[in-house]
């Protein structure tokens, strides 16, 4: 019989023997090439911001089905189909977060899109870094999104700030044409969110900068969806200043022009941020709306060739012209595929790399190239577009863009 | 510096202003001063009347005007519905349960308007959107006058109408002392199914002519809500004359905030706000309380 004891001292040696025995371990063999790549997106599909996230939807599809019609997403030489979930949070950005949630941890997806507006991507915005699955976003325009330490998120909207620089540099040059008075007395009115907090601290940063040019003789804020702004328009007046910038949602920018109109204002410049070639505006504005300047990320008045082939396909498919927020998501969705596919794997961590040093070609937006900064905010900028009579919208600035036209500045009708 | 007539503006924008408000404000009045409830679907029905108001504009080419008179109509009679299919249920109970129900109608109104006509800002553009009045440097939009107008066609209408009718005696004496009211034998059930209605025909004529001024969606009406409440709150609750004073008190403030040294646009519904904790804490029965005082002294 043998003992416990004996057993306990054979066993290690026993142990050692089979360790010598057993085959050398295997070289790492490499990841089998996945079959499906899972994409997410949560979008407003119902509630208040429902149209654009129509829009949205409609273009991450486009730019999945153009992927999948061709065969599949190149993941590291193998053609993979993209499946593209899409949930609804109703506009809410606490289910939206959830949801975002609820795709990472139950969908298992490899990647997300980003949702629509500021307020709803901000409220996403924690889950890629959470669960290390990458998030590429056109939604949010907001320069706090990218002061929050997110490693897995990417924009592709430039940011306001850059809007209010944008329009800055565009006045400059106009007063230097002598089209405008030096220093250009400026009445700022700015809405009271993150939006207009970033347009506020980039136009009075080139005031503070540049006093021969600007001089900011007014600046103050409204609440979102005002009532009523005759009280806020009557400063305005009061200000004697020569040009009029706002940055505005657009029921606001409805509301307050209108009123500026009826109140018998004007000014040389007069523009409400990214709002005045809007659709909806135009009707409500009617010819009040003409000769407004709007600084955009995209316009169906753009001539490059990768515009007009989107605004055809577009209105081919859909029967109606895109506006910014249809080629921003497009751009945004392709801006992913190609960060896949340079990553050559599904795999989170590669993707964000490989998303991080991208330089995509081809895209809609000024200048047909979307990069990142360290913060995963865009390296792109914007236009500015003129509204003329008969509901025709002018590419303006820069003058370099393709098919750009002077701008009538001073506003014809102001001395 | 403000030259006097951007002062003189500011005090016609004050005027026009608290006929907006009033307007805004008497259907929520009626109902409460019948009922004692809150009425939270206020808003659902303003925000309702100018998407029917836009729907007959597009529709039959129809002038907001007339749209928001046929709009009070239809919804004189959806108000006398709601009423008894619902509202009647929940009158006597504690508040908390018509402030539930009517929150409820109001999210229900607003899901329907964008099933129906989705969410994008809809508006109204007419021949007059334009036009102004001009008295020397200061301008006066139209728009802007005719809710004004209206509004003191409605302050003297319901006065009318509530000292001369029997109805409108019998919607005052409920007000006062329902019990006492249905002793005296005025049918007090049906006289609250009237007045829930006229109260709702207002809020919608009300929205109806706001689409004259603003660009709306689903959304629509829920600060005017706001406003509307402190009014009420302001003016006494239960008086016309009451409310039609306390519009004039928050529309003066909101105007001539700016004169504030410092002041910030954006926080402008903070006046509203604090008129209406100061009235809550200081003047519990509003002007209206006041102006009986001030008739019981002479």
């Amino acid at each position: 019989m043998v003992s416990v004891n004996r057993q306990v001292r054979v066993l290690p040696a026993l142990l050692l023997l089979l360790a010598g025995c057993a085959p050398a371990p295997a070289q790492p063999q490499a990841a089998p090439a996945p079959t499906e790549l899972k994409i997410g997106a949560v979008l407003p599909l119902t509630g208040p911001f429902s149209a654009s996230g129509g829009y949205f939807q409609q273009a991450y599809q486009l730019a999945t089905d153009e992927v999948n019609g061709a065969g599949g997403l190149d993941v590291g030489g193998k053609k993979v189909q993209i499946s593209l979930k899409i949930l609804d949070d109703g506009s809410d950005a606490t289910k939206s977060r959830s949801l975002v949630e609820q795709l990472a941890t139950q969908e298992k997806v490899n990647a997300l899109l980003g949702g629509y507006d500021t307020v709803l991507v901000q409220a996403q915005q924690g889950v890629p870094d959470q669960y290390k699955i990458p998030m590429v976003e056109g939604g949010g325009a907001a320069s706090a999104i990218f002061t929050r330490g997110n490693k897995y998120l990417f924009g592709t909207l430039a940011t306001i700030d850059d809007l209010g620089n944008i329009t800055m540099d565009f006045l400059k040059y106009w007063i230097d044409q002598g089209k405008l008075p030096k220093p250009l007395r400026i009445a700022l009115a700015w809405e009271n969110t993150d939006h207009g907090k970033d347009y506020q601290a980039a136009v009075n940063k080139a005031a503070k900068d540049d006093p021969g040019h600007f001089q900011v003789v007014l600046d103050q804020s409204f609440d979102l969806n005002g009532s009523d702004f005759t009280p806020l328009l009557t400063q305005i007046k009061a200000a004697n200043a020569d040009a009029f910038l706002s940055d505005a949602h657009l029921p606001d920018f409805i509301t307050m022009h209108r009123q500026y109109t009826q109140l018998g204002l004007k000014h040389k410049f007069v523009t409400y941020g990214a709002r005045g070639p809007d659709q909806k505006g135009r009707e409500a504005l009617s010819s009040a709306a003409d000769y407004l300047v709007a600084g955009l990320w995209w316009t169906p008045a753009l001539t490059d060739q990768g515009s007009r082939k989107f605004t055809e396909t577009w209105k081919t498919k859909f029967n109606v012209t895109p506006d910014w927020f249809q080629a921003l998501a497009y751009d945004t969705a392709r801006v992913l595929y190609a960060g896949i596919t340079k990553a050559g794997s599904t795999d989170g961590d590669k993707i964000r790399d490989a998303l991080a040093g991208l330089q995509f070609e081809g895209a809609l937006v000024p200048g047909n190239k979307i990069s990142f900064d360290q913060t995963g905010k865009p390296k792109t900028s914007y236009l500015m577009t003129q509204n003329l009579p008969n509901n025709e919208v002018a590419v303006v600035w820069p003058s370099s863009i393709e098919g750009a036209k002077p701008a009538m500045v001073p506003m014809p009708g102001t001395t | 510096m403000y030259e006097p007539s951007a002062i003189a503006g500011l005090v016609i924008t004050a005027v026009l202003t608290a006929g907006l408000y009033a307007l805004m404000s008497f259907g929520l009045a009626l109902v409460y001063g019948v009922m004692k409830i809150i009425n939270l679907a206020h808003a659902g029905t303003m925000m309702l009347s100018a998407f029917v108001v836009l729907s007959l504009n597009r529709a039959l080419h129809l002038d907001p005007i007339l749209g928001a008179v046929i709009s009070a109509a239809l919804f004189f009679g959806l108000g006398m519905l709601l009423y008894r299919v619902a509202v009647r249920r929940v009158v006597n109970a504690p508040p908390i349960a018509s402030l539930l129900l009517l929150f409820g109608v109001w999210l229900c109104a607003q899901n329907a308007a964008y099933l129906i006509w989705g969410s994008e800002d809809q508006s109204i553009v007419t021949v007059y959107t334009y036009s102004t009045i001009d008295l020397g440097d200061v301008k006066i939009a139209v728009t802007r006058l005719i809710p004004f107008g209206v509004s003191l066609l409605a302050l003297a209408g319901l006065s009318w109408f509530l000292r001369a009718t029997d109805l409108g005696k019998a919607i005052r004496a409920v007000s006062q002392n329902a019990m006492a009211a249905r002793l005296v034998g005025i049918r007090s059930e049906r006289v609250a199914t009237i007045a829930f209605g006229l109260g709702s025909a207002l809020s919608a004529f009300a929205g109806g002519l706001l689409t004259l001024l603003f660009s709306f969606n689903p959304d629509f009406g829920g600060t005017f809500q706001l406003k509307s409440f402190s009014i009420i709150v302001l003016g006494g609750l239960e008086s016309f004359t009451g409310v039609a004073l306390g519009a004039v008190v928050l529309a003066t403030a909101e105007s001539f905030s700016i004169l504030i040294p410092g002041w910030r646009g954006s926080l402008i519904n903070l006046l509203a706000f604090s008129l209406l904790v100061a009235a809550l804490v200081l003047l519990p029965g509003g002007i209206a309380s006041l102006l009986e005082r001030r008739g019981k002294s002479e």
